[in-house]
């Protein structure tokens, strides 16, 4: 029940996100509710096995975890140096 | 539900907007709600990949491939009439078909009547693997999978040269 | 029934922890979406990143006991909590990069304005301190 009731604040909170996805004028907007979308994800996960009482599903929140961040450095990264396998040695210089 | 409702806005969403990194990091969001909906619909297994493919390997797949051609997508020319009319017959006979289903979750299926419960029984006998999954997938189906595998590898050398070789040159600036 | 009073205390605690925790995740959301550009958007979004996935998992983690699952939910509070900070510096610097410019506030007026050095009508000392943000080799002053 407890649970029930966090499942759906998280789910309003990712219509919320997703809404500013859709609607975000720049691509960083974008790329916060993206990020927040994935935290959600985890969440929702983590609640829902509680709920079913099959807390197991936490090894895939562990993934989904390191999946988010991989994902989000990625785009930041290409939006910085305008590719993925350029390095980062001239951060100083490059401002 | 609501996760599919969202997963609808975001379809439109990514069919409507020009930018294309705002349509790849649409598209990370999309996988992440197709995950969560297979966990509600219990299929773990299928949920991890779908967040490890979709919302990992893709999008800095896409990304790479971005890099190679220009953000911003062209207005198409032609009309997209036939192509919708093609989309919506289909989708129609697909949920047409879904009607002659089962229900979810109920046991004497014809899919559970064949011979699965076979596997589940004599699979830890005949191979010694204590998952069922893996034992079907590496030893009764092994030939299956190493041909599997083999075109993913390919697959994956391939787009390893294609995004390599356009990078080079920039790099090298 | 020293137990049941125990067990009793738990769940309480859960309850709330729990419906705190999806408030402010709630709450943040609602920022994401409410505020105006986005600086402050990743303010609001850093809120339900920390406060309330924080909030939320303590609940969970009240719920399981002294368990590995209680081990890994804690795990996936700190790879968040770090995780999240990273994602939200590597955010404003690479906006701050592509030349966008945190809003900022006049004293005495009550308008928020772009801070762009064209348009920033009184000296750079009258605004407020998010104001250094204009060295943009200092991106560590956009942190929200």
């Amino acid at each position: 029940m407890m649970f029930a009731v966090a499942i759906i604040a998280v789910l309003l909170a990712l219509t919320l996100t997703v809404w500013r996805a859709l609607k975000g004028p720049t691509v960083f907007d974008r790329l916060l509710a993206a990020n927040s979308v994935g935290t959600g994800a985890i969440l929702l996960l983590a609640l829902f096995g509680f709920m079913t009482g099959r807390p197991e599903f936490l090894d895939l929140g562990l993934t989904y975890v390191l999946l988010n961040i991989i994902g989000t450095l990625a785009v930041l990264k290409y939006f910085r140096y305008g590719s993925l396998a350029h390095g980062g040695e001239d951060e100083e210089t490059e401002t | 539900m609501v996760l599919l409702t969202l997963m609808a806005a975001i379809t439109i969403g990514i069919v409507r907007l020009r930018n294309l990194f705002a349509v790849v990091v649409l598209g990370g969001i999309y996988s992440f709600l197709m995950a969560s909906v297979l966990i509600v619909l219990d299929a773990v297994d299928v949920a991890m990949t779908e967040a490890s493919v979709g919302a990992g390997i893709s999008t800095v797949l896409m990304l790479g491939t971005l890099h190679l051609t220009k953000s911003e997508e062209t207005v198409p020319t032609h009309t997209p009439i036939l192509p919708l009319f093609v989309a919506v017959v289909t989708g129609a006979a697909l949920i047409y078909g879904t009607f002659g289903l089962p229900p979810f979750g109920i046991a004497d299926t014809p899919m559970h009547a064949g011979p699965g419960g076979d596997y589940l029984a004599l699979s830890i006998p005949d191979t010694g693997v204590a998952n069922v999954v893996t034992s079907v997938l590496s030893s009764y189906r092994g030939f299956d999978t190493l041909g599997e595998t083999t075109v993913v590898f390919t697959a994956g050398i391939a787009v390893l040269l294609l995004l390599k070789r356009a990078i080079r040159p920039q790099s090298d600036k | 029934m020293a137990a049941m009073v125990i067990n009793g205390v738990i769940d309480g605690l859960s309850w709330i922890l729990l419906v705190a925790g999806g408030f402010f995740y709630l709450v943040g959301a609602i920022g994401l979406v409410r505020m105006p550009d986005v600086f402050t958007r990743m303010h609001a979004g850093s809120l339900s990143d920390t406060l309330g996935a924080g909030l939320l998992i303590a609940g969970m983690v009240l719920q399981a006991g002294p368990t590995l699952v209680a081990a890994k939910l804690i795990i996936i509070l700190g790879v968040l909590l770090f995780t999240g900070a990273v994602a939200t510096h590597a955010l404003a610097r690479a906006a701050l990069q592509d030349k966008m410019h945190p809003l900022v506030s006049i004293p005495g007026k009550g308008k928020l304005i772009e801070m762009a050095a064209e348009d920033a009508v009184v000296p750079v000392t009258d605004l407020v301190p998010m104001a250094r943000i204009k060295n943009r080799l200092n991106p560590g002053g956009s942190k929200p």
